[in-house]
């Protein structure tokens, strides 16, 4: 099968909004999201020829961005799954984090606060824990919905390995989430979202407002199957580049990623 | 035999004495592609969420490597062990200077993989210390039962 250069044009318009907020969720990184994706460009470009048509256009295009975002981010440490703790106390013992998320709150088109923009965001920084197969695999099927089969084929692993790594990620994070997060778990010890609402948001009542996310309202069936595919939901419903939270919760990842570049030298 | 029956056939464990040793042995067949076997062998963090037998493993299960494993067989003692051999998919091998564990896989080509597990103890003191080393065998058919149980889920997983 043939590729023609306009084809590939058209896919990747299609697909680069996926291909960008998937690359930012795996590394956290606004810059490296953008790099990545504008060096997935030319390599497709540059190898057109050795596209074969055994796997979409779509497939091969996550298979390029994921070998360069999985090159660099083999040399970066994993961060711990209290990351959220670790950045909470860092922001409180920096005033120029909040001064900077207030001046984005009240000034910037994208600088809105909404719950579920933060559990995707806490997602993003959590799932930086796992072991970095684990976590790219378990993006592409959760939240980008690839099949087991075309993960395969982007990760270059057999589907054996695939569903190992789908499997213990999965029950990683749900048990990762089932005791932290008090959203779901009313002895859950993190409530970042709730607190950050009160700041960012005075006016509304954080518990209004976070039963309007079908996860918290389902809290109390306690399945944690469950409960974590409507978080994986929430993921699948946000673009994290053009929601109207967007610029505040760059914001909050970029000075994360920072806490934790310090914190695990 | 038939192949439905093999993938219910597991061997309970047993044990062999001798004045200076003593050896326990496990297998039972596991339907599950030897890829997923070897990764839940392997991934020495995973452990405690899948095996019921051990309490934590530190370090990195890798040809070298020293791990620091609790079991369920003794909760106050950590055994530190070193990685003896590491064949990816095949055997994995780790002990101390009183003894060594063994894991090997088979596939049998049918879908089904024979694991097998055995741990041989002793050495000129084993006769001293023989009497307060606990029986394995129970702990030994958990683990074996929890890895068939563990991979076979995995591998029933849709696509």
């Amino acid at each position: 099968m043939v590729l023609s250069s306009e084809s590939l044009t058209a896919e990747f318009e299609r697909c680069s909004a996926a291909l960008k907020s998937y690359i930012l969720r795996i590394t956290a990184n606004k810059q490296d999201a953008e790099d990545i994706v504008q060096e997935t460009w030319i390599r497709a470009q540059r190898s057109l020829e050795n596209f074969k048509g055994d796997s979409s256009v779509k497939t091969w295009l996550f298979a390029i961005a994921q070998n360069i975002a999985r090159d660099h981010l083999r040399s970066l440490k994993r961060w711990p799954e209290n990351v959220g703790d670790i950045c909470k106390e860092a922001a409180m013992g920096d005033q120029g984090f909040f001064s900077e998320a207030m001046t984005i709150r009240q000034t910037s088109p994208q600088g809105a606060f909404e719950i579920r923009e933060h559990i995707a965001f806490c997602f993003t920084c959590v799932s930086r824990s796992l072991p970095l197969e684990q976590q790219i695999a378990l993006m592409l099927k959760e939240v980008y919905e690839f099949s087991v089969k075309e993960i395969s084929e982007i990760m270059e692993s057999n589907e054996a390995m695939i569903k190992y790594y789908l499997h213990t990620g999965r029950s990683k994070m749900i048990d990762v989430f089932d005791k932290r997060c008090a959203l779901i778990n009313k002895g859950g010890v993190c409530h970042q979202c709730t607190e950050l609402n009160g700041i960012f948001n005075p006016k509304q009542n954080a518990q209004e407002e976070a039963v309007k996310i079908q996860m918290v309202r389902d809290a109390a069936k306690q399945d944690k199957e469950h409960l974590f595919d409507l978080r994986m939901k929430v993921m699948q419903e946000l673009d994290p580049f053009t929601s109207p939270a967007t610029e505040l919760q760059l914001h909050h990842m970029e000075f994360d990623r920072k806490v934790m570049e310090k914190h695990l030298k | 035999m038939s192949t439905t029956a093999s993938f219910s056939q597991t061997t309970k464990a047993s044990t062999t004495k001798t004045t200076f040793h003593r050896e326990t042995t496990v297998s039972t067949i596991i339907r599950a592609d030897e890829a997923i076997i070897w990764a839940l062998l392997t991934n020495a963090a995973d452990y405690p969420r899948w095996n019921t037998t051990v309490t934590s493993i530190k370090g990195q299960i890798a040809l070298g490597e020293k791990i620091v494993l609790k079991s369920t067989l003794d909760a106050k003692r950590s055994f530190k062990l070193k990685v003896k051999e590491f064949q990816p998919g095949k055997k994995l091998v780790w002990g101390d200077g009183k003894g060594e564990r063994t894991y090997t896989l088979a596939n049998n080509s049918d879908g089904t993989v024979t694991f097998s597990m055995s741990e041989r103890i002793g050495g000129l003191m084993f006769p001293m210390y023989a009497k307060y080393i606990p029986s394995f065998d129970e702990n030994f058919d958990t683990f074996a039962a929890d890895l068939k149980k563990e991979a076979e889920l995995i591998q029933s997983k849709a696509n």
